[in-house]
Protein backbone atom coordinates (compact mmCIF):
# COMPACT_ATOMS: atom_id res chain seq x y z
CA UNK A 1 0.00 0.00 0.00
CA UNK A 2 1.60 3.32 -0.70
CA UNK A 3 1.67 6.49 1.70
CA UNK A 4 -1.22 7.91 -0.14
CA UNK A 5 -3.44 5.20 -0.25
CA UNK A 6 -2.65 4.50 3.68
CA UNK A 7 -2.83 8.24 4.45
CA UNK A 8 -6.53 7.91 2.86
CA UNK A 9 -7.03 4.61 4.28
CA UNK A 10 -6.26 6.09 8.00
CA UNK A 11 -8.41 9.59 7.22
CA UNK A 12 -11.31 7.31 6.07
CA UNK A 13 -11.06 5.83 9.63
CA UNK A 14 -10.95 8.60 11.59
CA UNK A 15 -14.08 10.42 9.87
CA UNK A 16 -15.91 7.65 10.02
CA UNK A 17 -15.39 7.44 13.58
CA UNK A 18 -15.84 11.06 13.60
CA UNK A 19 -19.29 10.82 12.09
CA UNK A 20 -19.82 7.85 14.45
CA UNK A 21 -20.55 8.31 17.69
CA UNK A 22 -19.66 5.32 20.01
CA UNK A 23 -22.68 3.50 21.88
CA UNK A 24 -22.32 5.57 25.07
CA UNK A 25 -22.66 8.72 22.81
CA UNK A 26 -25.63 7.55 21.43
CA UNK A 27 -27.34 6.64 24.43
CA UNK A 28 -26.39 9.98 26.44
CA UNK A 29 -27.86 11.86 23.00
CA UNK A 30 -31.05 9.64 23.61
CA UNK A 31 -31.36 9.90 27.46
CA UNK A 32 -30.87 14.18 26.74
CA UNK A 33 -33.48 13.33 23.67
CA UNK A 34 -35.82 11.17 26.55
CA UNK A 35 -35.67 14.37 29.07
CA UNK A 36 -36.82 16.39 26.37
CA UNK A 37 -40.03 14.27 25.72
CA UNK A 38 -38.62 12.99 22.51
CA UNK A 39 -39.20 9.85 22.87
CA UNK A 40 -39.49 8.36 19.32
CA UNK A 41 -36.16 9.81 18.23
CA UNK A 42 -34.32 8.74 21.61
CA UNK A 43 -35.72 4.87 20.80
CA UNK A 44 -33.90 5.16 17.33
CA UNK A 45 -30.78 6.45 18.65
CA UNK A 46 -31.32 3.70 21.37
CA UNK A 47 -32.11 0.84 18.72
CA UNK A 48 -28.63 2.04 16.89
CA UNK A 49 -26.51 2.13 20.59
CA UNK A 50 -27.50 -1.77 21.50
CA UNK A 51 -26.85 -2.78 17.42
CA UNK A 52 -23.17 -1.42 18.12
CA UNK A 53 -23.23 -2.50 21.52
CA UNK A 54 -25.51 -5.49 22.62
CA UNK A 55 -24.39 -6.33 26.10
CA UNK A 56 -25.23 -2.85 27.25
CA UNK A 57 -27.49 -2.74 30.42
CA UNK A 58 -27.87 1.45 30.32
CA UNK A 59 -28.93 0.73 26.67
CA UNK A 60 -31.66 -2.18 27.71
CA UNK A 61 -32.45 -0.05 30.32
CA UNK A 62 -32.78 3.22 28.76
CA UNK A 63 -34.83 1.18 25.81
CA UNK A 64 -37.41 -0.28 28.43
CA UNK A 65 -37.69 3.24 30.04
CA UNK A 66 -38.66 4.91 26.65
CA UNK A 67 -40.94 2.04 26.03
CA UNK A 68 -42.38 3.05 29.34
CA UNK A 69 -42.90 6.53 27.77
CA UNK A 70 -44.09 5.61 24.81
CA UNK A 71 -46.61 3.35 26.87
CA UNK A 72 -45.22 -0.45 25.37
CA UNK A 73 -45.14 -2.44 29.16
CA UNK A 74 -44.71 -5.68 27.51
CA UNK A 75 -41.36 -4.99 25.44
CA UNK A 76 -40.40 -2.24 28.59
CA UNK A 77 -40.28 -5.77 30.87
CA UNK A 78 -37.89 -7.87 28.33
CA UNK A 79 -36.33 -4.54 27.90
CA UNK A 80 -36.21 -4.45 31.48
CA UNK A 81 -35.64 -7.76 31.66
CA UNK A 82 -32.65 -7.96 29.33
CA UNK A 83 -30.93 -5.20 31.52
CA UNK A 84 -30.93 -7.01 34.78
CA UNK A 85 -30.25 -10.51 33.05
CA UNK A 86 -26.43 -8.34 32.47
CA UNK A 87 -26.54 -6.78 35.80
CA UNK A 88 -28.59 -8.32 38.59
CA UNK A 89 -28.40 -5.89 41.09
CA UNK A 90 -29.79 -3.00 38.67
CA UNK A 91 -31.93 -0.80 41.12
CA UNK A 92 -33.21 0.94 38.39
CA UNK A 93 -34.26 -1.94 36.07
CA UNK A 94 -35.61 -3.48 39.53
CA UNK A 95 -37.21 -0.55 40.35
CA UNK A 96 -39.43 -0.54 36.58
CA UNK A 97 -40.04 -4.36 36.92
CA UNK A 98 -41.92 -3.41 40.20
CA UNK A 99 -43.50 -0.50 38.32
CA UNK A 100 -44.76 -2.89 35.54
CA UNK A 101 -45.95 -5.35 38.27
CA UNK A 102 -48.14 -2.69 40.15
CA UNK A 103 -49.71 -1.85 37.10
CA UNK A 104 -50.44 -5.06 36.40
CA UNK A 105 -51.93 -4.92 40.21
CA UNK A 106 -49.38 -7.93 40.86
CA UNK A 107 -48.11 -6.84 44.65
CA UNK A 108 -46.74 -9.99 45.24
CA UNK A 109 -44.25 -9.66 42.11
CA UNK A 110 -43.91 -6.01 42.85
CA UNK A 111 -42.78 -6.18 47.03
CA UNK A 112 -39.84 -8.37 46.19
CA UNK A 113 -38.24 -6.11 43.63
CA UNK A 114 -38.28 -2.83 45.54
CA UNK A 115 -36.61 -4.93 48.25
CA UNK A 116 -34.12 -5.81 46.23
CA UNK A 117 -34.16 -2.51 44.62
CA UNK A 118 -33.83 -0.91 48.43
CA UNK A 119 -31.15 -3.57 49.44
CA UNK A 120 -28.47 -2.54 47.18
CA UNK A 121 -29.47 1.08 47.21
CA UNK A 122 -31.16 2.30 50.59
CA UNK A 123 -31.56 6.00 49.67
CA UNK A 124 -33.93 5.81 46.72
CA UNK A 125 -36.89 7.52 47.14
CA UNK A 126 -38.61 6.23 43.87
CA UNK A 127 -38.42 2.75 45.05
CA UNK A 128 -38.79 3.59 49.01
CA UNK A 129 -42.71 5.71 48.01
CA UNK A 130 -43.36 2.56 45.74
CA UNK A 131 -42.67 0.35 48.86
CA UNK A 132 -44.20 2.62 51.71
CA UNK A 133 -47.22 3.04 49.25
CA UNK A 134 -48.37 -0.60 48.59
CA UNK A 135 -47.14 -1.87 52.12
CA UNK A 136 -50.27 -1.31 53.56
CA UNK A 137 -52.40 -2.89 50.50
CA UNK A 138 -54.70 -5.70 50.80
CA UNK A 139 -54.10 -8.44 47.44
CA UNK A 140 -56.81 -7.40 45.25
CA UNK A 141 -59.69 -9.65 45.22
CA UNK A 142 -61.36 -11.25 42.22
CA UNK A 143 -64.50 -9.01 42.87
CA UNK A 144 -66.66 -11.18 44.60
CA UNK A 145 -69.86 -9.28 45.88
CA UNK A 146 -69.49 -9.25 49.45
CA UNK A 147 -72.31 -11.36 51.72
CA UNK A 148 -75.27 -9.71 52.18
CA UNK A 149 -75.62 -7.55 49.03
CA UNK A 150 -77.09 -7.88 45.95
CA UNK A 151 -74.28 -7.72 43.11
CA UNK A 152 -76.72 -6.20 40.17
CA UNK A 153 -79.64 -4.59 39.87
CA UNK A 154 -79.95 -1.70 42.56
CA UNK A 155 -82.58 -0.02 44.50
CA UNK A 156 -85.07 2.72 42.73
CA UNK A 157 -83.41 4.88 45.13
CA UNK A 158 -80.11 4.48 43.91
CA UNK A 159 -80.72 4.95 40.69
CA UNK A 160 -78.43 7.42 38.74
CA UNK A 161 -78.95 10.58 36.32
CA UNK A 162 -79.82 9.69 32.94
CA UNK A 163 -76.92 8.84 30.88
CA UNK A 164 -75.10 7.69 33.89
CA UNK A 165 -73.46 4.13 34.49
CA UNK A 166 -71.21 1.86 36.33
CA UNK A 167 -72.36 2.60 39.67
CA UNK A 168 -69.63 0.91 42.22
CA UNK A 169 -69.06 0.37 45.83
CA UNK A 170 -65.95 -1.06 46.61
CA UNK A 171 -64.19 -2.60 49.68
CA UNK A 172 -60.50 -1.41 49.70
CA UNK A 173 -59.31 -4.78 48.93
CA UNK A 174 -61.67 -4.47 45.66
CA UNK A 175 -64.46 -6.76 46.88
CA UNK A 176 -67.48 -5.11 45.78
CA UNK A 177 -70.57 -4.36 47.78
CA UNK A 178 -72.74 -3.17 45.55
CA UNK A 179 -72.72 -2.34 41.83
CA UNK A 180 -74.83 -1.74 38.53
CA UNK A 181 -74.28 -3.58 35.56
CA UNK A 182 -72.93 -7.63 35.34
CA UNK A 183 -70.43 -9.41 37.12
CA UNK A 184 -67.51 -9.20 34.18
CA UNK A 185 -68.15 -5.55 34.50
CA UNK A 186 -68.07 -5.56 38.26
CA UNK A 187 -64.62 -7.41 37.87
CA UNK A 188 -63.01 -4.69 35.89
CA UNK A 189 -64.20 -1.89 37.65
CA UNK A 190 -63.75 -2.49 41.00
CA UNK A 191 -59.99 -3.06 40.75
CA UNK A 192 -59.46 0.11 38.81
CA UNK A 193 -61.59 2.24 41.08
CA UNK A 194 -59.72 0.39 43.93
CA UNK A 195 -56.60 0.98 42.62
CA UNK A 196 -56.78 4.75 41.96
CA UNK A 197 -58.48 5.79 45.19
CA UNK A 198 -55.39 3.58 46.91
CA UNK A 199 -52.71 5.44 44.67
CA UNK A 200 -54.20 8.77 44.91
CA UNK A 201 -54.56 8.24 48.68
CA UNK A 202 -50.75 8.25 48.93
CA UNK A 203 -50.22 10.40 46.76
CA UNK A 204 -51.87 13.12 48.25
CA UNK A 205 -50.42 11.96 51.64
CA UNK A 206 -46.90 12.35 50.19
CA UNK A 207 -48.25 15.92 49.04
CA UNK A 208 -49.20 16.39 53.08
CA UNK A 209 -52.77 17.06 52.09
CA UNK A 210 -54.41 14.41 54.39
CA UNK A 211 -56.45 11.40 53.42
CA UNK A 212 -58.47 10.95 50.20
CA UNK A 213 -62.56 12.36 50.36
CA UNK A 214 -63.32 12.63 46.55
CA UNK A 215 -61.92 12.44 42.65
CA UNK A 216 -63.06 13.54 39.81
CA UNK A 217 -61.76 11.68 36.17
CA UNK A 218 -62.59 13.47 33.28
CA UNK A 219 -62.95 12.25 29.30
CA UNK A 220 -64.44 14.19 26.29
CA UNK A 221 -67.55 12.90 27.03
CA UNK A 222 -68.04 11.72 30.56
CA UNK A 223 -66.55 12.16 33.79
CA UNK A 224 -66.34 9.42 36.99
CA UNK A 225 -67.01 10.74 40.20
CA UNK A 226 -65.49 8.63 42.97
CA UNK A 227 -65.48 9.51 47.13
CA UNK A 228 -64.01 7.41 50.03
CA UNK A 229 -64.80 7.17 53.54
CA UNK A 230 -64.23 3.97 56.37
CA UNK A 231 -62.31 1.95 53.94
CA UNK A 232 -65.10 2.00 51.16
CA UNK A 233 -65.02 3.82 47.31
CA UNK A 234 -68.07 4.46 45.95
CA UNK A 235 -67.97 5.60 42.64
CA UNK A 236 -70.45 6.82 39.08
CA UNK A 237 -70.18 7.81 35.77
CA UNK A 238 -72.25 10.41 34.29
CA UNK A 239 -72.34 12.54 31.19
CA UNK A 240 -70.63 15.65 30.79
CA UNK A 241 -73.30 17.39 30.55
CA UNK A 242 -74.19 17.15 34.24
CA UNK A 243 -72.16 20.06 35.65
CA UNK A 244 -68.89 18.69 37.64
CA UNK A 245 -70.72 20.02 40.76
CA UNK A 246 -74.31 18.50 40.02
CA UNK A 247 -72.25 15.03 39.25
CA UNK A 248 -70.61 15.45 42.97
CA UNK A 249 -74.32 15.97 44.67
CA UNK A 250 -75.27 13.05 43.10
CA UNK A 251 -72.60 10.97 44.37
CA UNK A 252 -73.18 12.74 48.02
CA UNK A 253 -76.61 11.77 47.48
CA UNK A 254 -76.38 8.13 46.44
CA UNK A 255 -73.41 8.08 49.88
CA UNK A 256 -77.06 9.31 52.17
CA UNK A 257 -78.70 6.83 50.90
CA UNK A 258 -76.23 3.56 50.71
CA UNK A 259 -75.26 4.92 54.89
CA UNK A 260 -78.76 5.25 55.56
CA UNK A 261 -79.18 1.78 54.59
CA UNK A 262 -76.15 0.76 57.29
CA UNK B 1 -39.36 13.48 12.52
CA UNK B 2 -39.04 17.01 12.64
CA UNK B 3 -35.45 16.97 14.66
CA UNK B 4 -34.05 14.82 12.31
CA UNK B 5 -35.80 15.80 9.23
CA UNK B 6 -34.40 19.10 9.97
CA UNK B 7 -30.89 18.10 10.19
CA UNK B 8 -30.57 15.35 7.73
CA UNK B 9 -31.75 11.45 6.98
CA UNK B 10 -33.22 9.40 9.90
CA UNK B 11 -29.84 8.15 10.85
CA UNK B 12 -27.90 11.34 10.76
CA UNK B 13 -26.43 9.87 14.30
CA UNK B 14 -23.79 12.44 14.46
CA UNK B 15 -26.23 15.73 14.08
CA UNK B 16 -26.53 17.25 17.29
CA UNK B 17 -30.42 17.05 18.48
CA UNK B 18 -32.58 20.49 19.49
CA UNK B 19 -33.44 21.19 22.55
CA UNK B 20 -36.32 23.59 22.48
CA UNK B 21 -38.67 21.81 24.57
CA UNK B 22 -37.46 21.79 27.95
CA UNK B 23 -37.86 25.45 28.53
CA UNK B 24 -41.68 25.42 27.12
CA UNK B 25 -42.00 22.41 29.44
CA UNK B 26 -40.97 25.08 32.53
CA UNK B 27 -42.95 27.33 31.20
CA UNK B 28 -46.14 25.69 30.87
CA UNK B 29 -45.85 24.85 34.47
CA UNK B 30 -44.48 28.00 36.17
CA UNK B 31 -47.59 29.42 34.40
CA UNK B 32 -49.91 27.29 36.37
CA UNK B 33 -47.72 27.04 40.10
CA UNK B 34 -48.42 30.74 39.47
CA UNK B 35 -52.54 30.51 40.10
CA UNK B 36 -54.47 31.21 43.53
CA UNK B 37 -53.96 28.10 45.60
CA UNK B 38 -51.99 26.38 43.72
CA UNK B 39 -48.24 25.85 45.62
CA UNK B 40 -46.61 23.75 42.26
CA UNK B 41 -46.16 20.94 40.13
CA UNK B 42 -44.01 18.91 38.06
CA UNK B 43 -44.16 17.35 34.54
CA UNK B 44 -43.72 13.66 34.44
CA UNK B 45 -43.25 11.25 31.98
CA UNK B 46 -45.22 7.68 31.96
CA UNK B 47 -41.74 5.58 33.26
CA UNK B 48 -41.27 8.45 36.21
CA UNK B 49 -38.45 10.39 34.93
CA UNK B 50 -38.96 14.06 36.11
CA UNK B 51 -39.17 16.23 32.80
CA UNK B 52 -39.51 19.24 35.15
CA UNK B 53 -40.51 20.30 38.28
CA UNK B 54 -41.28 23.56 40.71
CA UNK B 55 -42.45 22.49 44.45
CA UNK B 56 -41.65 23.56 47.32
CA UNK B 57 -38.73 22.18 49.19
CA UNK B 58 -41.01 19.91 51.30
CA UNK B 59 -42.37 17.90 49.00
CA UNK B 60 -39.71 15.40 47.09
CA UNK B 61 -40.07 15.35 43.77
CA UNK B 62 -38.87 12.46 43.01
CA UNK B 63 -41.36 10.33 45.26
CA UNK B 64 -44.35 12.76 44.18
CA UNK B 65 -42.95 11.59 40.43
CA UNK B 66 -43.29 8.14 41.23
CA UNK B 67 -46.80 7.85 42.47
CA UNK B 68 -48.10 10.54 40.45
CA UNK B 69 -46.89 8.31 37.02
CA UNK B 70 -48.47 5.58 38.54
CA UNK B 71 -51.38 6.87 39.22
CA UNK B 72 -51.54 8.39 35.51
CA UNK B 73 -50.75 4.90 34.28
CA UNK B 74 -53.90 3.37 36.40
CA UNK B 75 -55.95 6.28 34.90
CA UNK B 76 -54.52 5.51 31.29
CA UNK B 77 -54.99 1.59 31.71
CA UNK B 78 -57.60 1.71 33.47
CA UNK B 79 -60.01 3.30 31.39
CA UNK B 80 -58.48 1.40 28.53
CA UNK B 81 -59.53 -2.01 30.19
CA UNK B 82 -63.18 -0.36 30.29
CA UNK B 83 -63.51 0.43 27.30
CA UNK B 84 -63.94 4.08 28.32
CA UNK B 85 -61.97 7.12 26.75
CA UNK B 86 -58.89 8.53 27.60
CA UNK B 87 -58.51 10.68 30.61
CA UNK B 88 -57.85 14.42 30.28
CA UNK B 89 -57.74 15.88 33.67
CA UNK B 90 -58.27 14.29 37.09
CA UNK B 91 -58.02 16.04 40.49
CA UNK B 92 -58.40 14.07 44.19
CA UNK B 93 -59.41 16.15 47.15
CA UNK B 94 -57.97 15.86 50.84
CA UNK B 95 -59.02 17.69 53.57
CA UNK B 96 -56.14 20.14 53.06
CA UNK B 97 -56.08 20.20 49.54
CA UNK B 98 -56.02 18.41 46.24
CA UNK B 99 -53.90 17.02 43.59
CA UNK B 100 -54.60 17.90 39.41
CA UNK B 101 -53.43 15.18 36.97
CA UNK B 102 -53.60 15.77 33.45
CA UNK B 103 -52.62 13.44 30.67
CA UNK B 104 -50.84 13.81 28.02
CA UNK B 105 -48.51 12.04 25.00
CA UNK B 106 -45.51 13.45 26.85
CA UNK B 107 -46.66 12.14 30.23
CA UNK B 108 -48.48 13.92 33.35
CA UNK B 109 -48.85 17.30 34.56
CA UNK B 110 -49.48 17.26 37.83
CA UNK B 111 -50.45 20.18 40.21
CA UNK B 112 -50.31 20.34 44.09
CA UNK B 113 -52.56 23.10 45.65
CA UNK B 114 -53.77 23.89 48.95
CA UNK B 115 -57.76 23.85 50.20
CA UNK B 116 -58.11 27.40 48.58
CA UNK B 117 -57.57 26.51 44.79
CA UNK B 118 -60.69 26.06 42.90
CA UNK B 119 -60.83 22.94 41.35
CA UNK B 120 -62.57 24.35 38.28
CA UNK B 121 -60.46 26.89 37.35
CA UNK B 122 -57.33 24.86 38.21
CA UNK B 123 -58.89 22.19 35.89
CA UNK B 124 -59.78 25.19 33.10
CA UNK B 125 -56.09 26.15 32.99
CA UNK B 126 -54.82 22.56 33.33
CA UNK B 127 -56.79 21.73 30.28
CA UNK B 128 -55.60 24.55 27.95
CA UNK B 129 -52.02 23.78 29.29
CA UNK B 130 -52.02 20.06 28.53
CA UNK B 131 -53.34 21.15 24.66
CA UNK B 132 -49.91 23.65 24.95
CA UNK B 133 -48.19 20.52 25.75
CA UNK B 134 -49.66 18.52 23.26
CA UNK B 135 -48.89 21.35 20.22
CA UNK B 136 -45.88 20.98 21.31
CA UNK B 137 -45.65 17.58 21.03
CA UNK B 138 -47.39 17.46 17.26
CA UNK B 139 -45.24 19.95 16.30
CA UNK B 140 -41.88 18.52 17.22
CA UNK B 141 -43.72 15.24 15.93
CA UNK B 142 -44.60 16.53 12.33
CA UNK B 143 -48.06 16.04 13.48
Amino acid sequence: MGLRSLLEWAWSGISGALRSPSAAGLFRRADRLRHDGQYEEAERLVAEGLRRSPNSAAGHLLAAYLHLALREPGPAREAFEHALSLDPEHPRALLGLARLAIEESNLERARPYLERALQYHADFPEARALQEMIAGWAPLSVAAPAAGRPSTGVPERLRLLPGGRDLIMARADGVVVLAQGGQERQGQLAPHITQVSRIASTTLARAGLGALRRGVIESVSETTYLQTDVGLVLAITLPNSVAPGAGLAELARLWTELAREG
Amino acid sequence: MAAFGQQGSPLDLAATPRMPRAREFRHVLGELSRLAGVRGGLIVSPDGLVVTADLPPRIPAEALAALAATLGRELEVGAQQLGREAFNTAFFSADDGAVFVGGSPIGFLVLVADASADPASVTHTLRRALSRLEGTWRGAHGG
